[in-house]
């Protein structure tokens, strides 16, 4: 992530969160804090509770962020935040919250009922990281979209998905299919497709850490040969080596959430995007 | 093949199930599509290379720390003994392996462990060039509560903490200055193998791959087995030092980088020997304190001292409040032979009379005309104390430290001296550790006879991130042991050369306590300056021969 991917993404995220930009140069952003995002954001929760508690009138702080110093006014005082700051990833955990599950409708623009009702279709939409790890690790990412109505399983779902117009309401003159699958069964097609494919992959690594493992292990085992009563410590570390080595695979789920489709996922015309929005 | 385990996370659908049954409350679009982007950033797709450097980017990580904390992570699987000399940095490379786990997600849990003096310093670098919050230890609560914790073994070793840490299932743990855990029948050590880790990292700066005997038992921390049992380990390997094979094995968990291999620049080190003539009183001084040698040195009611004429020899060079101490302490020993006490009564005498000290004129004249921050190292408290009120006598504030200081009162002294004070006067003891990369000015007001504490104290202020050369200035009265010391076998070694590998490579073949017994017997056991210059040179050629024969082994190899 650039500087400048960061500034933007500051931008939208206090934006969209009822907290505006004061001032803003290239290199730094002014925002007036929101309560929530006060409440959020600045760990004062004693301030929270004593002006809930003597119901006094909230002033939430405002926050100086410099992407860069170069291009921010001079002698600005504020905190500096790029792709390693604490205060970025925090920023990235509350997206993640406040973007966990969402609803939406395609929007379609239709004015009369002249040709008759349009039908939206459910898919149920599931962003996953996926991580590989045993001594070591890697990650995947996944997004999956299941149609509520047929079953029909769609991988790359949600990137599709930002090339729609998309709404939290049901637009006029339009209806959604009831759907046969429910959000629950749905899940676990997901889940047992995503298992299917993942026994299907290559997993060298897994072999080759089961492989460290039993190595680490016998070296163990040598050391306490000579020892009829083993010490508490062996238990331990055979403990820790496995820990350390056994190889699993873990599903996390970003967000995800309902979309109710006109178009069918993988007919949608990608547009080139602006960056972001 | 290996099927791996799958482990699916649950919460968000039970969370999906509630919103559809009560109709929401549904979230933003924006958040969503925000969180997925930066879920990709975050993520990592491949099990090698580092990441941490794009999350760091206020940090200059030199090509060594870098390669190093790649060779730990893919081909020493976390666990490693990070034994890079003085000042390369290995604190950087210790944290950059544990961020690195930390943003792959591999590491949450962490232990640290450091002498009590370090440990502020450790926990304000990890916070500050890691982003890592770690947190002192000073509360019992925090060993389960806090993720990242830094503390000395000796408090965490002792109960309550003992019980609540041995809970804990570390995914790190990391041992700085993990050289004085060779031996397995001490507390830390047994402390230490109890504890439960994933990976492991050993820092030390002592270098110990060639004295590979005494290497077993901190390999033993880190992989059990990797060397096999204790006795199958003794057998085996006799003669460890000299195994090229067990060299090899132990490389495998070892990483040392030298500064004679690192292509960085370095500041230079800029070193003066600044001879000083005794006044007369003290030269007096000097020379009866020698005469002792001679008449009572090898008697029996000498015997009975626990130290030798050479350690009067050496204060006398150093202060006469240093002398004054031993002798004070000497004469209120009783059964004392009336004769020895007569003598040493007049010593005293002398002891008082000294009014010039030309060691100290000349301190004062070097800071005076320095007019930067100054280090001075001496051996003796005594001598601390009296420079401390000698300088302050001449306007010239000094702050002392010492190694029995609490932790927050070394960094408060290190902070007085930083923003207050011209002079920080250190014993020995204080020097471990600290770094004083802002000053670039250092006296040795005495030397002491282990060349190893000569380079850490020179490492406190010629490390990584100085950038000013460094000014080193040895002081030796003429004519005394000191003068011999730093003429005949300092400076032909090479001690105080720009780069210390020479005495790295002399370290590894002869164990720092041999060379400080060669040196202090041959002092004390010649009988006249003539002698004392022909077994140095011995000493010296000694030493050398052994550095042409590595040169020899090292061309063979090649």
């Amino acid at each position: 992530m650039l500087q400048t991917d960061v500034h933007n993404y500051l931008r939208t995220f206090f934006t969209e969160n009822e907290s505006p930009i004061i001032e803003e140069s290239d290199g730094h952003i002014h925002i007036q804090l929101s309560i929530d995002m006060d409440k959020r954001l600045m760990n004062r929760p004693f301030y929270w509770q004593y002006l809930e508690k003597i119901g006094g009138v909230p002033n939430p702080m405002k926050l100086t962020l410099i992407t860069d110093d170069s291009k921010a006014p001079e002698d600005l005082k504020g905190e500096r935040i790029h792709f390693g700051a604490p205060r970025l990833h925090h920023i990235f955990r509350i997206a993640k919250e406040l973007g966990s599950h969402v609803r939406m409708y395609e929007k379609v623009a239709r004015t009369t009922l002249a040709d008759g009702s349009i039908s939206l279709l459910p898919w149920l939409n599931v962003n996953m990281k996926l991580s590989y790890e045993a001594e070591k690790k890697k990650d995947r990412f996944v997004s999956l979209g299941l149609n509520l109505v047929n079953g029909e399983m769609v991988d790359g779902f949600a990137d599709q998905m930002i090339h729609l117009p998309l709404e939290p309401v049901i637009p006029d003159y339009c209806f959604t299919v009831s759907p046969l699958i429910k959000p629950a069964s749905g899940m676990n097609r997901i889940r047992m497709y995503l298992e299917n494919e993942l026994l299907k992959e290559d997993h060298t690594w897994a072999t080759q850490a089961v492989e460290k493992m039993n190595q680490d292990l016998r070296l163990l085992e040598t050391f306490y040969t000579d020892e009829d009563d083993r010490p508490e410590s062996y238990e331990n570390e055979k403990e820790a080596i496995t820990r350390q080595y056994d190889p699993k695979i873990s599903m996390n789920v970003i967000n995800g959430g309902l979309f109710y489709l006109h178009q069918h996922p993988l007919s949608i015309k990608r547009k080139i995007l602006p960056y972001r929005k | 093949m290996h099927s791996p385990k799958i482990i699916f996370d649950e919460e968000w659908t039970s969370s999906l199930i509630e919103r559809v049954e009560q109709n929401g409350p549904w979230e933003n679009w924006q958040m969503y599509k925000m969180a997925i982007e930066a879920e990709k950033e975050l993520l990592i797709e491949e099990f090698e290379g580092l990441r941490a450097p794009s999350h760091l980017p206020h940090l200059s990580i030199f090509p060594h720390q870098k390669e190093a904390a790649e060779r730990v992570l893919t081909e020493m699987n976390g666990k490693a003994i990070l034994a890079d000399e003085v000042g390369l940095g290995k604190t950087i490379e210790a944290g950059l392996i544990l961020k690195e786990y930390m943003i792959r997600g591999l590491v949450k849990k962490v232990l640290i462990l450091v002498p009590a003096s370090l440990v502020t310093q450790w926990c304000s670098e990890l916070n500050q060039k890691f982003y890592i919050p770690a947190v002192e230890q000073r509360k019992h609560y925090v060993w389960d509560q806090c993720d990242v914790i830094v503390s000395s073994i000796d408090t965490a070793k002792r109960e309550p903490h003992r019980s609540t840490i041995f809970e804990q299932e570390y995914d790190m743990i990391i041992i700085d200055e993990a050289h004085k855990l060779k031996n397995k029948n001490t507390k830390n050590y047994q402390f230490v193998r109890q504890l439960k880790k994933k990976f492991c990292l050993l820092l030390t700066a002592t270098p110990v791959q060639n004295k590979l005997s005494e290497v077993f038992h901190l390999i033993s921390i880190l992989k059990p087995g990797h060397l096999g049992n204790e006795e199958a380990f003794a057998k085996e390997f006799k003669d460890a030092d000299q195994h090229e094979e067990l060299r090899q094995i132990v490389q495998k968990v070892m990483i040392r980088n030298r500064r004679s291999d690192s292509t960085m620049d370095w500041p230079k080190r800029v070193v003066k020997t600044v001879e000083i003539d005794f006044s007369e009183e003290e030269k007096e001084l000097y020379d009866t304190v020698s005469a002792l040698k001679n008449r009572w040195g090898n008697k029996y009611q000498w015997s009975l001292f626990p130290f030798t004429v050479l350690t009067l020899q050496r204060e006398c060079c150093s202060s006469r409040e240093a002398v004054y101490m031993t002798l004070k302490g000497l004469l209120g020993q009783e059964d004392m032979a009336p004769a020895l006490k007569e003598e040493l009564e007049r010593i005293m005498t002398m002891v008082e009379n000294v009014s010039r000290h030309a060691k100290a004129e000349k301190a004062l004249e070097l800071i005076q005309s320095i007019d930067d921050k100054v280090i001075i190292f001496t051996e003796y408290r005594a001598t601390q104390l009296y420079l401390q009120w000698y300088f302050a006598q001449h306007g010239i504030k000094a702050v002392p430290f010492r190694g029995g200081f609490k932790r927050s009162k070394k960094d408060w002294m290190k902070q007085l001296f930083k923003d207050r004070a011209q002079v920080l006067i250190a014993t020995e003891a204080g020097g471990e550790g600290i770094n004083l990369q802002f000053c670039h000015h250092m006296i040795n007001y005495d030397l002491p006879w282990n060349p190893m504490r000569i380079e850490q104290r020179i490492g406190r202020i010629h490390r990584l991130g100085q950038e000013h050369d460094v000014h080193i200035y040895n002081f030796a009265v003429a004519n005394t042991v000191e003068d011999h010391i730093l003429k005949t076998l300092y400076k032909k070694i090479g001690l105080f050369e720009e780069v210390i590998g020479k005495l790295d490579d002399i370290l590894e073949k002869m164990r720092e306590e041999e060379l400080e017994m060669h040196i202090s017997n041959i002092l004390n056991h010649s009988e006249s300056d003539g002698e004392i210059r022909i077994k140095l040179d011995n000493l010296t050629a000694c030493i050398d021969a052994h550095e042409e024969e590595n040169e020899r082994v090292a061309d063979r190899r090649a």
